[in-house]
Parts: structure tokens; C-alpha cells; sequence
């Protein structure tokens, strides 16, 4: 991209219509002139033939030197919004660059503006740039889904002067388009919950000034005096310093159904067909969550509920997150998520094989939740398994799950939570921590209709409150 | 087909009509070896300058764009009226109802300078009118091209016009250097149409929110690109003159079976009379009259056959000079001061014959009071007519009777100079008959007048008999040479043989001759006015004698056709010994005082060749007519089917499948006369024709809302695949212009093929353009 090359031809040159209409024209006249025998107009109907000839050849053996650079601002913009796509083509020849239209090649069901005239580029500014070897193109290109998009190459259509030929062009190269998913901001409602009980009580009892022994080092210069351990330095008989580094980060864990196992292949739905509306649901309330407990401070994992061992759910990263920069991390990881087609069900059910998840027996129970698509009886195995490590354990379903999943997941106290549509996804996050207050029995399925939350400046506070209460 | 909407700014539009204008301009340049002299082209220039710059200004002043090319044609004719209409005009420009009728005149006018002038012509003020009408028409028809429909291309349709005109008129057709220069204008055309349309896009840019934003590069140097513009022209019009020289002459006789292809549109100017057939009509029609004093009653000559090729006499085709008018004419040929020649008035009046030579007699010196544009030809000092015929003239031409004497005719140099050597071109496959007569007849004659008079006493002995039947009997009518050695073995024959058989045994023995056509002296009647005796001329004073010329007098007539017309003095046997009058003399054949041929049937001195050529090309002209016309009425029809295929290609390619569907039953629907409407929404067009009764059927039905959900889903929905493929379309679209076209009558559904109506719509969105803003 970087290197200005030749464009290289991404089709056959073609006549436009113009030189269709000269060509038809030539043998119009060839026939009339040898008809006829009038010599004479025999050179106008060969000017007509020729001339398109010729600049189909003009246009095919004129390669253009262009370098193109492409930036988006933002450079990952979340599903609904948009992102300014700039190019700045540069003229590497010596000649300028004329008669050319650009078209941006984006993903199918992305609108890119329609072919646009590119203006004419002069030539290559060695010394003392002026900037007149550049042309500047920007648009705005709408993402409606999150995904990861790969926009360019810069299409370049070039004509020759007369525009009887056309030859299409590819120039630079094609740049990824991060859109991540959703994110509804939610209440600070959960942090009340007992869900930080294990985890961020045993991180201040670390910070407890009991464990010096753990968290004194060796003063070295530049340490601020007021981090001078007095009691360490007493007992080594040297300047010890408190090491404030969090060693216990909290935990949470989020289980997300990728493989739809439940799925009912061959149920043809009308529009979208490639677009599993639960499924990006479910995606939309894992991130929620996920970015909401990142930004409380936790370290959040994410698995996928089919197999909770391998660890992440993308085959980049381990599926652990951590601030800062966790967010992005989780939302690029979701973004990057396919949807779970026909062809590779059977292989993802392969690869999870039917490993069971080990039972953490842990000392201290981390919150978990489950989001769950369309889960099968494997994958609600895996959840009661896993449920004793969980503290709390919610499980956000959505319409699509089938109900004797709901019961076994009650029956294993899973708290369950229904989220239909993506805007009750906050309603659906309160509910959850308002019930997890309540302690609600939990023969009752939550509809998020009627539990409407409280103002999200009470319940605010109400987290504040509640957290200072737990610690 | 669909227009440009982009508006020009007045710079854009101008670069724009100055192309045009360009085009024309050299265009009708192209007409130049048929028209002679450089004003008239001027003229065309300026007309289309008038008018296509008008139309830019009218533009520029925002006139509605439907409404230029109407103002276009009236600047047209005020242009017109300002050059042509003379005082009939109101304030210089503005025409009357006199003006049209001068217009409606000089286009009749135009009419028969076409049919008769030959190339060049004179650029009468019939012949510019017509040029610069259809010029102006031209020059209309280009900028609706250019301007309003925004397709240049085509531009090189009415362009062609001009070009085309000599190829048919001329053997060599337009000159090369013209033909390069309209390639390049129109390749100029091009070139700033594409400059223009890519600046205005730019400065339009695109609406909407999410329009691309391009920030240009402050200054480009166009130099490079005008290189590269220069060097594609130029490689085309190379690559394009290589073949063109390059391509061989298919003969037209492989294509046609017939030869010439200039009959069609008459090339050239047929000077020919079938004599035979005027001579053998029964009843004689006046020809003309004229008032002479007695005794003077000459030759009219109407043209000089100089060329004998053997087969046929004819004329040597000469361009008309444009000096050569005939208020002064020339001094005939060779014809010395010491030679008596005295100079006679006479009053001649047209009364029915009707022809584009003027009867005038031989030498004239001039001729006054004629209409139109007439002027005489080098040499046989004929006069012709190129924008007018002799129809109802009345003129009054000064004749010399040129009165040499023997002496004067026998000291005539026998060398004949250089240009008189062509009077002398004989066939290489000459009988030996017409040879050994020569000899045999003149071999006394000491010089070539009396060679000449012995050839004449040789032809007006009583051996030679006077008849109108023989030679047609006999089947040797006509004036080729092998009709003049049969003439000599049977010896009967009428004037074209006499006259064709004295001329070339002149030539054999080196006497230059020439064959004149015309009238003979006429009949006097008993009217008399003021001294002057009334002399009535008719079609049976057809005649045609020989011409022969001696140094120092010029060319000399004779008469050798027994019992016609009057034998001059000089001629006769034994002239010179005992001078007397002219006395008119009647052969013992003539059938009347006027030695005129009661019937003389048979073919013309100058063959039958035309008729069969111009049957041809009648069938051709008429093929031509009718291929024209076919076309013309189909064009619609083709234009909707095109329409129609690249709808099914779209939706096969899948480029907005369901649009385009749609548009195309919604333009079948139209077609058919349902009232849809371009502002429509899908739903209102689908209830509108569920109504009628072909769409009762399930099917029909089902395929309607098929296509109408396809394509509210595709304008309306999200930009997503439609959920119907492809097929499912054409084939409900296929169904549901099947149930339309159901419900009409037979001759409605022709008509919806032949005059499709949604073209019509088209047209007029086409036309009703958007203007410029202010730019």
C-alpha cells in the first residue's frame, strides 16, 4: 500500500456506450460507403471503428502509478453508526492523472457512494510538494451490523480522453473495518449484589496492611516517601516501600452460546437468512455485560458455553480481558464472531467434542452469566456443571431457547433472565440485580416487561450504596 | 437513454455550442467541390453561428430547455428573412407573409438549380438559400443533441448530412483534408464534452448525506493530457486513413448487379433531347416565336454535342463558370475581324418548350431580359439555365451573321491547333467503309473547305435519301459509328445521320466538327408587327447539323440533310464563282416550305443508354424510400425492445432486479394505455391495474404482489439481497405482462409495440431538463 505500484486491471477494458455507439456507427457507414461506393466516407467509418479500438488499447496499456492511503475515523465505530472513510490518492507518474472516476469496493450490503468523478491528479511532486499530486476523497459509510468489513481497494475506473473506453482498476489495498457490537450502558445495579463477595473481598484483604510481608519491596530511588513501609523497613532493617499493585483482580466470567447447537436448520426465515437475530442479541448483551464489568474493574473471561475449557471465544486471544483496553479487546473479539451457519455446526460440535466442564471447586465463586441462544441439553449440562463456581449465576435467554432449558437451568439455580429485544437489555440487567436483592423464588421466570427498573439515578446510587455496604 | 441531469454553468454550455458550431462549420466545408466559390460557406457559418450561439445565450438566460430549440428555429428565420427576404422583410428581420412566399420560391428555385446545375454550381440565391436552411436545420438538430439531450455522440448523424451529399454527386466525393478536419471537430466535440461533463460533476458533487467529498488538487497542468488527447486523434485518424486506403473497392456490380450508383440521385446534368421523340410527335407543339426582319432568320442552337465516342456523341461535362454571364459574351472562336459579321437583334418568346438551354442562335453576343441565372458555356457558347428553365421567357439576343466568303473558308490554315485536336478524336475501331468514303469523296479537294463541300454535295446528292422509317427498319438508328457505315451502305437515313455522318467524315479528313442540336429557322406567319415578321418555331424543327471549324472564321455550319433547313451560301458546290443570295431550298423530299420532316421516329443522335438506368434506379430509390421509411416507423419499437432487454438483463445480472422489473411493467402498462404515472408509488400502480380483469386470475394476481413486494422491499427496505432470485422475477414479470396485454384488443396491443407510449414520457423528462443554477 505504501509502495506506489501500477494499478493492477481488475477487469477488461470495455467500450462505454459512446464507443458502442461510434463502433455501430463505423460499420453503419463501412456498409453505406461500400454500398454506395463512396469512397470518401470510407475514412470517417474507419475513424469511427479506430477510434474506440485505439482507445480501449490507450486505456489498457496506460497503467496509472497511484498510491492510496486510507484512514477511518473513528477506526472502530459500533453497529449504527458511521465512520468517515478518507483516501488520499497520490499521483506517482509523471504524467497527470485525468479522466478517471473512483468507486470504493465495500461488503455487499454496505452502501459506498455511487461512481464519482475523480478529479484530475497532476503529477508527481518529487521536490517541493504542493500537494497538487493528491486528491482527497472522503465519505461517510454507514454499519448497521457489527462485523468486521473489509473496505477497498479504491476502484478506478479510467477513460481515455474522448471517454469511447473504460478500463476498471484496483489501486491500493483493502483495510479492515472493525464494528463492534451494541453496547447498552447499564445500571451499576449488580455491583449491590453478592455477586463481589468472594472475589473483591479476598482483593481488599490483600490490600489489608496485615500482608506487608507479601507487598514490600526494596526502596529504590524515585519512590515517593509516603509509600515507605515503616513497619517492613523495622523488621528487615532496611527502607521497604508498599508495593500498591493489585494482585486479585476480581473475576467474572461470561459463558455465550456460539454454536446455537438447538438450532433448527432448514427454518427459512424471509429476510435474513445469514442474520440470526437472537443470535446478535445474544452478542449484544454479552457485550453489554462484558464492557459494563470492565469498566467496574473486573477481569472478565469470556467462553464459549459449548466448551467453557478452551478458553475464549475468539482463536486470537485466550478470552481474558482486563482493563485498560479490555473493552475493546471483548468488543473486537465479538465483532470478529461469525454467525454460526449450517457448514460449520457440526464441526464446532466436533472440536467441543463432548468434554465435560471440570467443576471448580473454588475457594472463592466469581460472578458468572450465561447467554444463551439456542442451547442444547450438552451445553446446559456444561452450565449446572459449572454452577457452583458461580456466584451469582444469571443466565440471560432470549425467545429463542427452548423452555425445558430454562427449567434445568432453574432447577440448577441459575437465575433467568428473558431479554427479547435489545432495548431491554438495561431493564433486563436491573431486573436481574433487583431480584438478585430480592432474592425472588426461583420457580418465577423474570419478564423484564414488568420489572421495570428504578430511575437509573437511584439505582445508581443504590449501587454506590450497596457496594460501600459490601465492603 | 436516460439524460444528463447534471446542470452546465453558461462557460460549460458555451465550450459546448462553440464545439458544435465547430462541427457544422467544417461539416459544410465539406460541400465544397460541388459549390464553387467561398461565399456561400461564410453564409452557412454564419447561420449556424446565429443559431447555435443564440441558442447558448437563450440558454444562458434561462430560457426552459424544452423551449430553446423552438426559439432556435425562429432565430432561424429571421436569419433567413435578414439574408434573403429582400423587402419583403419588416424591419430587416422580421418576415411577412411575403417573405415565406419569396422563401417558398427560392426553394423551387433550389429544387431546379439542383436538378440541373452541374459541379461546381454557382451559388445562385435559390442554391444558398437552400444550403443555408438546411444548414440552420442541421445546425438545430445538433445542439438539441448536444445540449439538451447531452448525447454528443449522436451529433455525428446530422453532421455526416453534408458529408455524405458529394460522395453521391462527385466521383471523388469529399475531399480528404475536409473529411480529417470533421473527424477531428467532431473528436474536439467529444473532447470537451467529456471535460465539461466531468468539471460539472465535480462542481455539482452529489447530494446527501452520505455523498463522497472530494477536494480536487489546486492546479493540475493540462498539458499532459491534451499530449495524450492529441496523440489518440491523431493515432485514430492514422490507423483509420491506413485501412481506408488499405480497403479494397468492392465493385458495385457484385452488391447491386447494376452499375452506376450516381443515377440514383442524378449525378450530373443529362443534357440529352430525344430528338425522335419530338419529331415524331403528330401534332407539332409550339416551341417558341420570335420577330425578325425579313431574311434573317437563323439556327437556334440549343447544345453542342463535341465528344464522338464511338458509340454515342455527347458533351463534354463542364463545370459553369460563374463570370460567364450572359449579358456579355464572347467573341465566337477563331473568328477573325476581316471575316463579315454583322450584329441583329431579335426578340424571342418561349411558348412551350421546356428545357434548361436557352435557344439562342450561334455566335450570340449577348442576351437581356431573362429570369433566374443563366450563363454560357466555353466554346459551343450555349447558354444554360441552373436555377431556372425556359419556361414562359422572353428575351431579346443579339445574333452576329457571321458571312464568310469561299476565299476567306479556302485560306484557312490545315493545320488545326492544339486545343481544337480533341474536335478531331475519332474511335481506333473505325469501319473501313466510313474511311474509304472519306478518301473516296474528297480525295480531289484541295483544301479542307472544299473537302468540306464536297462531304456535304456527297450527302445532298440525290443517291441519299431523306427517311425517317429506314434507319429504324433497318435497325440502325441512332449516331454511333456503325450506324454511319450502314447509313453509307443503304444510304437513307434522317438529320441525325447526315448530321452524325458529315461530321465524322470531317474528322477523318482533319476538319474539326462538332454536332450542333437545335431548331431549325422556323416558319413565317402572316403576323407582322412594326416590320418585323412574326416567325413560329416548333417541336418539328427539331434538328441537328454539323459544325466544322476553319481557322480565322470559326466554326462554320453546314447542311447536309436533304430537304431540311437552309444550305449556307458558302457551301454550295461552285460558291465564291457566282455570289447571290441565300435562297432557302426545298429538296425534292421536303415536306413542307420550312424543310421540316413530317415524322422522324427512332432514337436520339445520342443513344438509348438512360432508360434502363433509370428504371433500376427507381427500384433502388424506391428500396431506398421504403427501407427509410420502415425504419423510421420501427424505431420505436426497437427503441422499447432495447429498453425492454436491458431491463431483463439488469434483473438477470441482478443490479436493483426488482426495479427494474418494475419499470418495466409499469412502461407495458403504459404502453397500454393504463394512466401510471412517473410519480406513482408502486402500490398505487399495483391496485390501479389489479383492477382489471386479466388480473382476476390467481396467478396474474400472485405475480403482481410478487413483483410489487420486490421492489417496495428494494426501495424501501434495507439495502439486503431481495428474498425473490431472479427467476422468480422475469418469470412474474413475464406473467403479469402477459395478463395486461390480455385485457386489450388486438389492435391496441399493435399499437402498444409500434407507438410505445412510455417512451413518449421519457422524452419529455428528457426535454424538461433542469436548468443551470446561476452558475
Amino acid at each position: 500500500m505504501r509502495r506506489p505500484s501500477f494499478a493492477r486491471v481488475a477487469a477488461w477494458p470495455r467500450l462505454t456506450r459512446r464507443g458502442g455507439a461510434l463502433v455501430l456507427m463505423g460499420v453503419v457507414l463501412v456498409s453505406v460507403s461500400l454500398w454506395f461506393d463512396l469512397r470518401d466516407i470510407l475514412l470517417l467509418a474507419f475513424v469511427a471503428i479506430a477510434m474506440p479500438a485505439i482507445a480501449a488499447l490507450f486505456v489498457s496499456l496506460r497503467p496509472p502509478r497511484l498510491a492510496v492511503y486510507r484512514t477511518f475515523t473513528p477506526s472502530t465505530i459500533a453497529a449504527g453508526t458511521s465512520t468517515w472513510v478518507s483516501l488520499s490518492v497520490k499521483n506517482r507518474s509523471k504524467r497527470t492523472f485525468d479522466g478517471a472516476h473512483w468507486r470504493d469496493r465495500v461488503p455487499d450490503h454496505l452502501t459506498a457512494p455511487p461512481d464519482a468523478v475523480l478529479p484530475a491528479i497532476g503529477p508527481f511532486e518529487r521536490m517541493l510538494p504542493s500537494g497538487d499530486d493528491t486528491a482527497h476523497l472522503e465519505y461517510r459509510l454507514r454499519v448497521s451490523r457489527r462485523g468486521v468489513y473489509v473496505v477497498g481497494p479504491l476502484r478506478v475506473g479510467v477513460t481515455d480522453p474522448f471517454a469511447l473506453a473504460r478500463i476498471d482498476r484496483d489501486a491500493g489495498s483493502a483495510r479492515e473495518l472493525v464494528v463492534t457490537p451494541r453496547v447498552t450502558p447499564l445500571d451499576a445495579a449488580l455491583g449491590t449484589a453478592a455477586s463481589v463477595d468472594g472475589v473483591l473481598h479476598g482483593l481488599q484483604r490483600r490490600t489489608h496492611p496485615n500482608s506487608d510481608e507479601l507487598i514490600a519491596r526494596e526502596y529504590r530511588y524515585g519512590d515517593p516517601l509516603r509509600r515507605v513501609n515503616w513497619a517492613a523497613t523495622a523488621r528487615r532493617g532496611e527502607l521497604m516501600v508498599r508495593e500498591e499493585e493489585q494482585r486479585g483482580d476480581p473475576e467474572a466470567r461470561i459463558l455465550l452460546d456460539t454454536t446455537l447447537s438447538a438450532h433448527q436448520r432448514g427454518s427459512k426465515h424471509e429476510f435474513d437468512d445469514r442474520v440470526h437475530a437472537g443470535f446478535e442479541l445474544g452478542i449484544e448483551v454479552a457485550a453489554s455485560i462484558g464492557v459494563h464489568l470492565l469498566d467496574l474493574g473486573y477481569q472478565v473471561r469470556c467462553d464459549a458455553v459449548a466448551d467453557p475449557a478452551r478458553g475464549g471465544i475468539a482463536s486470537t486471544s485466550d478470552g481474558e480481558y482486563h482493563m485498560p483496553g479490555g473493552d475493546q479487546g471483548l468488543l473486537e473479539d465479538l465483532a470478529r464472531l461469525d454467525s454460526p451457519t449450517r457448514s460449520d455446526a457440526p464441526a464446532r460440535r466436533a472440536t467441543t467434542g463432548g468434554s465435560s466442564a471440570p467443576a471448580r471447586a473454588r475457594e472463592a465463586r466469581m460472578p458468572g452469566f450465561a447467554v444463551l441462544v439456542e442451547p442444547d441439553e450438552h451445553d446446559t449440562a456444561n452450565l449446572v456443571a459449572l454452577r457452583p463456581g458461580f456466584e451469582p449465576a444469571v443466565a440471560f435467554v432470549t425467545e429463542s431457547t427452548a423452555t425445558r432449558v430454562v427449567h434445568a437451568l432453574e432447577e440448577a439455580d441459575w437465575r433467568v433472565v428473558r431479554v427479547r429485544r435489545p432495548t431491554e437489555i438495561g431493564g433486563a440487567w436491573s431486573g436481574s440485580a433487583v431480584r438478585g436483592r430480592a432474592a425472588v423464588a426461583n420457580d418465577r421466570i423474570a419478564a423484564t416487561g414488568d420489572a421495570r427498573p428504578a430511575p437509573s439515578g437511584t439505582a445508581r446510587s443504590n449501587g454506590h450504596d450497596g457496594r460501600a455496604d459490601a465492603s | 437513454m436516460r439524460p444528463d441531469t447534471i446542470a452546465l454553468s453558461r462557460g460549460q454550455r458555451l465550450a459546448l455550442t462553440a464545439a458544435s458550431f465547430a462541427l457544422i462549420a467544417v461539416a459544410s466545408m465539406a460541400l465544397g467541390p460541388l459549390i464553387s466559390g467561398s461565399g456561400w460557406w461564410w453564409m452557412c457559418a454564419f447561420i449556424a453561428a446565429g443559431t447555435l450561439f443564440g441558442g447558448a445565450g437563450l440558454r444562458a438566460i434561462r430560457t426552459p430547455a424544452s423551449l430553446v430549440p423552438v426559439l432556435e428555429l425562429v432565430i432561424l428565420v429571421l436569419l433567413l428573412t435578414l439574408l434573403f427576404g429582400g423587402t419583403t422583410s419588416f424591419a430587416l428581420i422580421v418576415p411577412t407573409t411575403g417573405t415565406f412566399t419569396e422563401f417558398g420560391e427560392l426553394l423551387g428555385g433550389a429544387e431546379r438549380t439542383i436538378q440541373q446545375q452541374s459541379v461546381p454550381a454557382i451559388p445562385v440565391p435559390a442554391l444558398t438559400f437552400a444550403l443555408a436552411l438546411g444548414v440552420g436545420v442541421l445546425a438545430v438538430c445538433i445542439d438539441i443533441l448536444v445540449q439538451t439531450v447531452r448525447m454528443p455522440a449522436l451529433a455525428a448523424a446530422p453532421a455526416l448530412v453534408p458529408i455524405l451529399i458529394p460522395g453521391f454527386i462527385i466521383e471523388a466525393g469529399a475531399e480528404a483534408p475536409t473529411l480529417v478536419l470533421a473527424a477531428a471537430a467532431y473528436l474536439l466535440l467529444l473532447r470537451v464534452d467529456v471535460r465539461v461533463r466531468r468539471r460539472a460533476r465535480i462542481m455539482a458533487g452529489d447530494e446527501g448525506d452520505d455523498a463522497a467529498t472530494v477536494i480536487s488538487p489546486a492546479r493540475v497542468p493540462i498539458a499532459s493530457t491534451l499530449g495524450a488527447t492529441l496523440g489518440l486523434a491523431g493515432a485514430g485518424l492514422v490507423v483509420a486513413a491506413v485501412l481506408a486506403a488499405s480497403t479494397p473497392s468492392i465493385s458495385t456490380s457484385l452488391l447491386l448487379g447494376t452499375g452506376n450508383p450516381s443515377t440514383i440521385f442524378g449525378r450530373g446534368v443529362s443534357p440529352f433531347i430525344d430528338l425522335g421523340r419530338d419529331l415524331r410527335r403528330p401534332d407539332p407543339s409550339p416551341a417558341f416565336h420570335y420577330f425578325s426582319p425579313d431574311g434573317e432568320r437563323p439556327y437556334f442552337t440549343l447544345l453542342t454535342l463535341d465528344r464522338f465516342e464511338g458509340a454515342t456523341w455527347g458533351v463534354t461535362d463542364t463545370a459553369i463558370d460563374g463570370d460567364n454571364t450572359v449579358d456579355a459574351m464572347p467573341r465566337p472562336e477563331g473568328l477573325s475581324s476581316e471575316v463579315r459579321a454583322d450584329e441583329h437583334p431579335i426578340d424571342v418568346t418561349i411558348d412551350e418548350v421546356r428545357t434548361t438551354w436557352l435557344p439562342v442562335p450561334y455566335p450570340t453576343t449577348r442576351v437581356d431580359g431573362l429570369r433566374g441565372s443563366w450563363f454560357w458555356e466555353d466554346g459551343s457558347l450555349a447558354v444554360r439555365g441552373i436555377d431556372a428553365d425556359t419556361a414562359g421567357q422572353r428575351y431579346q439576343a443579339n445574333w452576329l451573321e457571321v458571312d464568310p466568303t469561299p476565299a476567306q473558308l479556302r485560306a484557312a490554315d490545315r493545320r488545326v491547333s492544339d486545343e481544337f485536336t480533341r474536335f478531331l478524336a475519332l474511335p481506333d475501331d473505325l469501319p473501313q467503309v466510313i474511311s474509304d468514303t472519306a478518301a473516296q469523296v474528297t480525295g480531289t479537294a484541295a483544301t479542307p473547305y472544299d473537302a468540306a463541300v464536297a462531304i456535304q454535295a456527297f450527302l445532298r446528292s440525290p443517291d441519299f435519301e431523306y427517311s425517317t422509317e429506314a434507319p429504324v427498319e433497318d435497325g440502325y438508328d441512332g449516331g454511333g459509328f456503325d450506324v454511319i457505315a450502314q447509313f453509307l451502305e443503304s444510304r437513307a437515313g434522317y438529320c441525325v445521320h447526315f448530321a452524325s455522318t458529315m461530321a465524322v467524315l470531317a474528322r477523318e479528313v482533319g476538319i474539326p466538327a462538332r454536332i450542333s442540336v437545335g431548331y431549325t429557322q422556323g416558319s413565317p406567319s402572316q403576323e407582322r408587327v412594326g416590320g418585323l415578321q412574326r416567325i413560329e418555331v416548333d417541336s418539328h424543327d427539331l434538328h441537328a447539323w454539323p459544325e466544322l471549324y476553319f481557322e480565322g472564321v470559326g466554326w462554320v455550319p453546314f447542311e447536309p440533310t436533304p430537304g431540311r433547313g437552309l444550305v449556307p451560301d458558302y457551301s454550295r458546290p461552285g460558291a465564291g464563282e457566282g455570289a447571290g443570295p441565300p435562297i432557302p431550298q426545298s429538296g425534292s423530299a421536303a415536306p413542307s416550305a420550312s424543310g421540316r420532316a413530317a415524322a422522324d421516329p427512332g432514337g436520339g443522335i445520342t443513344g438509348t443508354g438512360g432508360g434502363l438506368a433509370l428504371a433500376d434506379s427507381w427500384w433502388l430509390r424506391g428500396g431506398v424510400i421504403a427501407l427509410l421509411a420502415a425504419a423510421v416507423l420501427l424505431a420505436p419499437a426497437a427503441l422499447r425492445a432495447g429498453q425492454r432487454a436491458s431491463r431483463l438483463r439488469r434483473i438477470a445480472r441482478g443490479e436493483r432486479p426488482a426495479d427494474a422489473a418494475w419499470s418495466e411493467l409499469t412502461a407495458t402498462a403504459r404502453d397500454l394505455g393504463v394512466d401510471v404515472g412517473i410519480a406513482d408509488t408502486p402500490r398505487a400502480v399495483a391496485s390501479r391495474i389489479a383492477d382489471r380483469e386479466g388480473f382476476a386470475a390467481d396467478e396474474a394476481g400472485a405475480a403482481l404482489i410478487v413483483l410489487r413486494d420486490a421492489v417496495e422491499r428494494e426501495r424501501y427496505g434495507p439495502a439486503l439481497r431481495t428474498g425473490v432470485p431472479d427467476a422468480d422475477l422475469i418469470g412474474a414479470l413475464e406473467t403479469a405482462r402477459a395478463a395486461l396485454a390480455d385485457d386489450e384488443r388486438a389492435v391496441d396491443r399493435i399499437r402498444a409495440v409500434l407507438i410505445p407510449r412510455s417512451l413518449v414520457d421519457r422524452a419529455q423528462a428528457a426535454f424538461s431538463e433542469r436548468l443551470s443554477p446561476g452558475t
